[in-house]
Parts: structure tokens; sequence; C-alpha cells
């Protein structure tokens, strides 16, 4: 494994990670970006990042269309939205996961597909509640609008959106009696936190907030029904509306400290989590940004806290991560109408959050009956008749492998490691899993095993 | 244009033909009984004190109390009744006023055999009448809360994490496909949702040595690692030990007695299953749905509350059999019950305190509390007597043998229950 510099200093953390004689961006530390930014990579993928190293890396994350030999985002983009009609006219929200899925699977644009889920954890809101697909689905194009711009346009724009007003029963908001709910969770979910505001806050936000309507699936501000009167939220005082209320939200120091937190947690490390001082740096750096999430996000996937033992291997992967990343990684692909309902069952069912808090992650994905679940369904996704690996002419897991330039039972093992863990197995482990390939003929159940046994590794659900 | 390979692919899977991946819905095979000798209930490993099972089923869509342990008794519930009262002479006979649903026949054998508790009049202040709100309240167990985001068996199975002893076998399980109940969420621990037995085996394409590969991968200690890599270790050690029990208990299961050929009964049969190869679990959280009769109710109603007490007693049964039934109780409940008269469509309509059982070998037997009055109401509706809080402080002290203050926020008494 890689040699990681184990503690970065609050000081530090943020800078540009420089190579040199304690650090290199090698396959694993690539594996590491790709991992994080994405869902993971193709072994050719990692040779070609590491050739050209990881600023440049980075950059390519940020902007795929700009890469040269990439494939070519806006065929993709037309594809994927003549999947997506068809999924709504189904009806069938379940569907709509599946057309994500089957995104996530395709796109040169991992970053975008990376931070949508991302956000649809942070705005969580459910079909179970919501059930309109037309909703739904605008409310994951806000989601993929914002997803890489403005976090202050985000939120405005969220506080208007169907689905949002629908999912936490602020359809109606009259100035006679103001909704509170909207104006809590706007403070407490999505952008300050518990403990930086007043309930006296929440009544006044509430109050701007009134008017901002949904009817017949559409948001629609009715003037009559708002109040015109003076506000007093957060020591601002006016005759502020729902934007206004926003604004002064976000203008407060714990947005952009409550908005690195779950970055950091999300995309660097969930234990031990970063301390306070780190977490303080990235805000500083969204403060200097007003909020611009791409210059965020290019400083975090270049840092030296992010390629730190600090990071690396700090995660649960979430079970879109662990099956999204297996089939990446190899080339794989499928129907995802099936992934999509295991996935649910494994706890994350896309567009389907399990409350407004949205998924908590970390050990809570884990318990012994999610493992055998995430064991079989790395098992399904290797084996199942129709499941493929490969491009046109050199389909399965062989060739794969052999396109690769693998060679010998211990060289699979290690190829795989590469590809799919973040922290090295003990010795014991590896003697074991070179012992399971040596037994079996060079070929397609070869890798197919060895990748199934890894696949049930501890090591495999971290990242 | 899209590709043609893509498009087909995709719809494939939306179009639900035929799908690539078929990972669920199929028959747990090795379900399908087969020997006909009785195991000798060797899974009972775990006796003593906090061993106990809670196994919940929720009665979805607010059954018709009245028509379910019926004032047969009574002229004003004829009076109300007029179209869709249950007969005194078609009743089971609980005593002169009481009786059963016909369809209870279950029930009935249940009582009989000294197995079953009704608790009469169960309910909350200011009932509400929204199926959801109302199931939330009974959820979380928080009537006057603006927000409801745990559950009091969540917040159970978040407090006794940590103390699940060197198995970790999940706390709490629910049955079923449908989205998972908000009484089982809690801040830490994410309790899953399983639909078959399926889901507890562990798919190794019959190779011996692929397995043996997982298991060294599962065994080896990470000494040097880090505490999320230790964790994840114990975890799939657990997994895969707990996969490898329960696939031996199976092996030679058959049920003590005959389920009933219903999803209710599947399921609890499963439950049953998982007690008897010796799971750690002490909730199982089943639903059974469709009690919201506004129309033509007679039909429906009987054949729900049939699917209810047959799967119910045939499971108490087998516990009873094979040893258990000291140590598992099941709870059914209803958001709410239903108006005391019946609508213009053949049907009754919401309503608010409902009887609410409690099942298994533990349980003292009969009715407890009376039935609410059929004259003074509140809305038209039956008021209630006993708060369903005070039912959970009860299981939760003394079934589960946990501080209920600590789910409940405060003290609501006891309700004498469990013999």
């Amino acid at each position: 494994m890689a040699t990681q510099k184990s503690k970065v200093s609050a000081k530090e953390a943020w800078g540009v990670r420089e190579e040199g004689k304690d650090w290199k961006f090698d396959r694993r530390m690539a594996a590491h970006l790709y991992r994080r930014a994405g869902f993971g990579a193709t072994s050719e993928a990692l040779d070609a990042a590491v050739k050209m190293g990881m600023e440049k890396a980075v950059k390519g994350i940020l902007n795929p269309g700009a890469g040269e030999g990439g494939v070519n985002l806006g065929a993709f983009e037309k594809e994927t939205a003549e999947l997506g009609a068809m999924a709504m006219n189904t009806g069938n929200v379940h569907n709509l996961g599946a057309w994500w899925l089957h995104r996530m699977l395709g796109t040169p644009d991992q970053l975008q597909e990376k931070l949508v889920l991302f956000w649809h954890g942070h705005f969580a809101t459910s079909a179970a509640k919501v059930t309109n697909i037309r909703m739904m689905k605008q409310h994951d194009e806000l989601l993929r609008k914002y997803a890489k711009g403005s976090f202050r346009k985000f939120v405005q724009a969220m506080s208007k959106d169907p689905a949002m007003l629908f999912w936490l029963d602020s359809t109606t908001n009259r100035k006679i009696r103001p909704n509170e709910n909207y104006a809590r969770e706007v403070m407490e979910l999505f952008c300050l936190g518990e403990g930086n505001y007043t309930e006296k806050d929440i009544k006044e936000v509430a109050r701007a907030f009134t008017g901002w309507e949904v009817r017949r699936k559409k948001f629609v501000f009715n003037k009559r029904q708002h109040d015109e009167g003076e506000k007093r939220i957060l020591g601002k005082v006016g005759n502020f509306n729902g934007d206004d209320a926003v604004r002064i939200i976000l203008d407060q120091k714990a947005g952009p400290r409550f908005i690195a937190k779950k970055l950091c947690r999300y995309f660097v490390a969930e234990e031990p989590e970063l301390g306070d001082g780190v977490v303080e740096g990235l805000a500083k750096v969204i403060r200097k940004h007003d909020y611009e999430m791409g210059p965020v996000m290019e400083r975090l996937l270049m840092s030296r806290v992010f390629y730190s033992g600090m990071s690396v291997g700090r995660r649960v992967k979430s079970p879109v991560e662990m099956a999204v990343g297996l089939l990446r990684s190899l080339r794989g692909s499928g129907s995802t109408t099936e992934l999509d309902r295991a996935l649910a069952r494994l706890g994350q069912g896309l567009y389907y959050p399990p409350n407004v808090k949205g998924w908590d992650g970390g050990r809570t994905w884990i318990n012994s009956s999610t493992l055998r679940g995430r064991a079989n369904l790395v098992g399904k996704l290797l084996g199942e008749k129709g499941a493929r690996f490969g491009m046109r002419r050199n389909r399965g897991l062989s060739r794969v492998a052999a396109g690769a330039g693998v060679d010998g039972a211990e060289g699979l093992v290690r190829w795989v490691y590469d590809l799919l863990l973040a922290v090295e197995p003990p010795g014991d482990v590896t003697k074991g899993l070179v012992k399971l390939a040596k037994g079996i003929k060079d070929g397609d159940e070869r890798v197919r095993k060895v990748v199934h046994a890894v696949g049930t590794l501890p090591e495999f659900q971290l990242a | 244009m899209m590709k043609k390979a893509t498009r087909r692919a995709f719809m494939k899977g939306t179009g639900g033909a035929g799908t690539l991946f078929a990972m669920g819905g199929m028959a747990p095979h090795f379900l399908v009984g087969t020997a006909e000798a009785v195991s000798k209930g060797k899974a009972a490993e775990e006796k003593g004190k906090g061993d106990h099972v809670l196994v919940v089923v929720q009665l979805s869509g607010g059954n018709d109390g009245l028509n379910t342990v019926v004032p047969v008794g009574d002229d004003v519930y004829h009076k109300n009744r007029f179209i869709t009262r249950i007969r005194k002479e078609s009743a089971i006979k609980i005593d002169d006023y009481h009786g059963f649903h016909p369809s209870l026949d279950g029930f009935g054998k249940l009582l009989d055999d000294g197995r079953l508790a009704v608790l009469q009049g169960v309910g909350y202040p200011n009932p509400n009448r929204s199926h959801f709100v109302s199931m939330d309240i009974w959820h979380s167990a928080r009537p006057g809360a603006s927000r409801r985001t745990t559950g009091w068996l969540g917040r159970y199975v978040d407090g006794t994490s940590g103390r699940r002893g060197k198995r970790n076998d999940v706390a709490g399980i629910h049955l079923g496909d449908s989205r998972q109940p908000l009484a089982l969420a809690g801040t830490k621990v994410q309790t899953p949702s399983i639909q078959s037995l399926e889901g507890f085996k562990l798919h190794t394409s019959g190779d011996g040595k692929l397995k043996k590969a997982m298991e060294t991968g599962a065994k080896v200690n990470r000494a040097g690692g880090s505490d999320l890599l230790t964790f994840m270790q114990r975890s799939t050690a657990s997994a895969m030990g707990s996969s490898e029990r329960i696939q031996e208990a199976l092996k030679d299961y058959e049920p003590a007695v005959k389920y009933p050929n219903s999803r209710l009964g599947d399921q609890l049969k499963t439950v049953a299953q998982l007690i008897e190869a010796g799971m750690t679990t002490r909730i199982y959280y089943l639903t059974h749905g469709g009690f919201d009769t506004h129309a033509n109710q007679a039909q429906t109603h009987a054949a729900l509350l049939k699917q209810l007490g047959d799967a119910v007693s045939a499971f108490c049964f087998d516990m009873k059999k094979r040893g258990h039934d000291k140590r598992v109780a099941l709870m059914s409940f209803s958001e709410f019950g239903r108006r005391v008269k019946e609508n213009a469509s053949r049907g009754t309509d919401h309503g608010a305190a409902a009887p609410l059982f409690m099942a298994g070998g533990a349980v003292k037997k009969g009715l407890i509390g009376k039935h609410p009055s059929m004259t003074d109401l509140d809305q038209g509706d039956l008021k209630f007597h006993t708060d369903f809080r005070k039912v959970y402080a009860t299981v939760l002290d003394e079934w589960l043998g946990y501080d209920s203050r600590k789910v409940l926020g405060g003290g609501f008494g006891k309700v004498k229950v469990f013999a």
C-alpha cells in the first residue's frame, strides 16, 4: 500500500498535495480519487491518471468535456435524456432510480452524479410521500442543475421546489398562520444545523415564506397571503421575503461551516471525523468562493488531507457506491431495474431516502443482514447471465483483466486489490485468495471468483 | 439516436418482462417443506433473561375494532351497525357481552389455550383521524410532537446497540417489501427490511474453495487496522456465521403446525424459523394491510381477520410446540378503530379507540379493561381508557427489559398483560 502521511495539521490540510519523497500519486491514490469523486475507475483510467498527475486528473474530473479521448458527454446526455423520458412514461419512480443508476454506470462526468447523490441525501425528499414522478423528476433536475454550482441559488430554488414543499407539508403558507415546517428545516437541516438559530427565528423565517404555495404541482407566489410586515431574522430587520431569508441564513458564519462539515464527512472521512479546526479550513474556502461548489470541490480533491491517512479507508461505501463502483471498475453493465431494487433492500433506495435527514452513512449501513446482502449482490452482479463486462468484441472478465496486462494468480489478486480496495488486507487473506486463483484455470471463472471473494472482504466495504 | 442495445437492455428491465439481474422475489426453495420429522427444538440456545422476542403485527388502514371484538350483548351496537353488524349467534363467544368476529376462530383457539390477551379501549388523547398522522403517532409514541423522526422501537434498538453481544445479529428486522415503518427508525442503527429467508443465505455458488477464501477473509484478525476496519471484520465474520447457523437450522426445519397459505402466514413462518435458528434478534415487525373499509366492509374485513387469526394462532402454536413460547410475544395494533355508526356505503369511517392484542405463552389470558362505553362518545367515536404508551412501557420494561422512560421520555404506568 502506498505510504500516506497519517496526520495532517489543520493549517496545512487544504493546501495542494505535492509529489515528493513522502508521497506519490500512484494507482492506489488515483483509485482513491476516483472512488471519492465518482464511483471508481477502470484499470486503464488509473494508469492514465497516474501518467497525467494528480492536478491534471482532478481538473479532468471537474471538466470532463475538456479532456482528450474521453467519452462524448453531449452524446451521453442526449441518450440518457431519451431514457429518462421513457422512465417518466411508466409513471413509476423506481424506474427513475434505474435510470439514474444507468447514468452513474455510463457517465463520463462522475463527479456530477456523485454530487447529485450527495445533495439528494442533503435535501432528502422521498417519493414515498411525493409519489408523483413529474415532481420527483423536476426535483432531480434541480439537484443536477446546481450540483456543482452556487449553493445560494440552489437553496433559493429548492425553497420553491414543489416536491420539497410537498414533502415537508409546506404547500400552503398563510399570513395568519405561518407554516413553520420549511422555515425550520431550511435552517436545521439544509443550511445551519441545530443550535444556530432560535425558535423565534423560525417563526420570523416562516413569515418571510408566507404566500409561497404549491398549486397543481407548481410553485406560485400568492401575494395576498404574503406577510408584508417587518421581520427580524437572525439579527437583521426588514420586510423580508423568502429569498431574503435564505440570503440572511447563508450569510451566517455557521452556514459555510455546516456545509464544510457535511462535505468532509461525505468526501473525506466519516470515522474518525475530521476535527473542527480542519473543517473550519474548508469553511473558509467556501466563504472565499461564496458557496460556489466547483472551486470548493477542486480544492478538496487536491488537498493534503484528502490524500492522507486521515481520509483513505475512512469511509464506509454506501450500497450505491459499492455496487456501481464494482461495475464501473470492471467495465460492467446490465439492466439497472433489479439493481435499484436490490440497493433499496440494502438501505439506499434512490429517490426514497429514509427520512428528512437523509442517509446517515458510516456504520449505520452495516449489520449482518446488509453484509450478507452486499456479498450476495456482488455474486449476482458478477455471475448473473446477461451481466456484461468489457467492451464490444472484448467481452468477459478475463479479457478485461488481460487487456490491463494482468498476469498470473498473484498478479490477478493484486490487480483486483488496486481496483476495489482502499486498504490492504492481511497477508494470510491474500495467500488464501492466491490459492483460490491458482486452483482455477485461467479464464472468466477465475477472475469472477477472485472478485467475488474480494467483494466479501471487510476491506471492500471501506472507501 | 440512442444505441439500440442500450434501449433494449433498459426496456428489458423497466418493462419487467425479464430482468438481467434476478436478485429478489425468488421463492426460497429450501423453505418448501419436506421431511416429516419434527425438529428437536435444538435452537433455543439463549435461554434466560434477555432472550425475549417481540413480534409486532401492524394492521394498517384502521381496523374496525368494534367488529373484531364485538359487543354483541349491546343493543346500541346493533342499532348503529344495522348492515355491518355481527350477530350474537354467529360471533365466537368470549363472554355474554363480547364475541370475536366469526372469522377469528384462530383467536378463539388461542384464548381457550390461555395464550391471548385482549386489551380494550386503547388509544391516545386528542385522537387524530388521518391514517398518516395517527400511524406516525403510534410509531413515534409522541402524540404532541410537531415532527416525528424516530420510532419507539428504533429508539430501543439504538439504546441497546453495543450491547448485542458477539453475534451482532440485527436487533430488529422488518419483514416486507413496503416502506419501512417509522416505528423502527432510530438515529444510530439501521434496521434491515427482508422479504424472505433468501436474505439470510450467503451465496457461494456451491463452491467450497470460494467459501473457504471468503471465510478466511472474514476471520483473520485485522490487528493494527482502524477501529472502523475492526468493526467491519467482526460484522463480516458474524454475518457469515449466522448465515451458516441459519442454513444448518433450516436444513431439517418443518413447522410444528401447518401455516395458512397467506402472506402473513408465510412471514410469520419465516419469523418462527429465524427464532428456531437461534437468531438473537429481539424485534420482528410485520404489516397486514387493507383495513380501510369505507365501503362494502363485510367481505374484506372477514377475509383480513381470517388471515390474521389463522396466521397468528399457527405461529403461537408452532412456538409452543418448539418450546419458545415463554419467550416470544406477539402484539397486534392498528392506527385507529372506526366510527361507531356505519356509513351509507356499507362500510365504516375512521374512528379512535380500539382493542390491541397480545399473544404468546407468557401473556395474561382474556379481556383486559372494560369495553369502552357505546354511548359516551367523542365525536361519534369510542373513548380510549388505556394510553397505548402504557402498553409500550409494559412491553419495554417487563418484556424487553429496557427502561421505558428512555424510549418514551416519561412514565406511563403499566398494564397487567404479562402473567
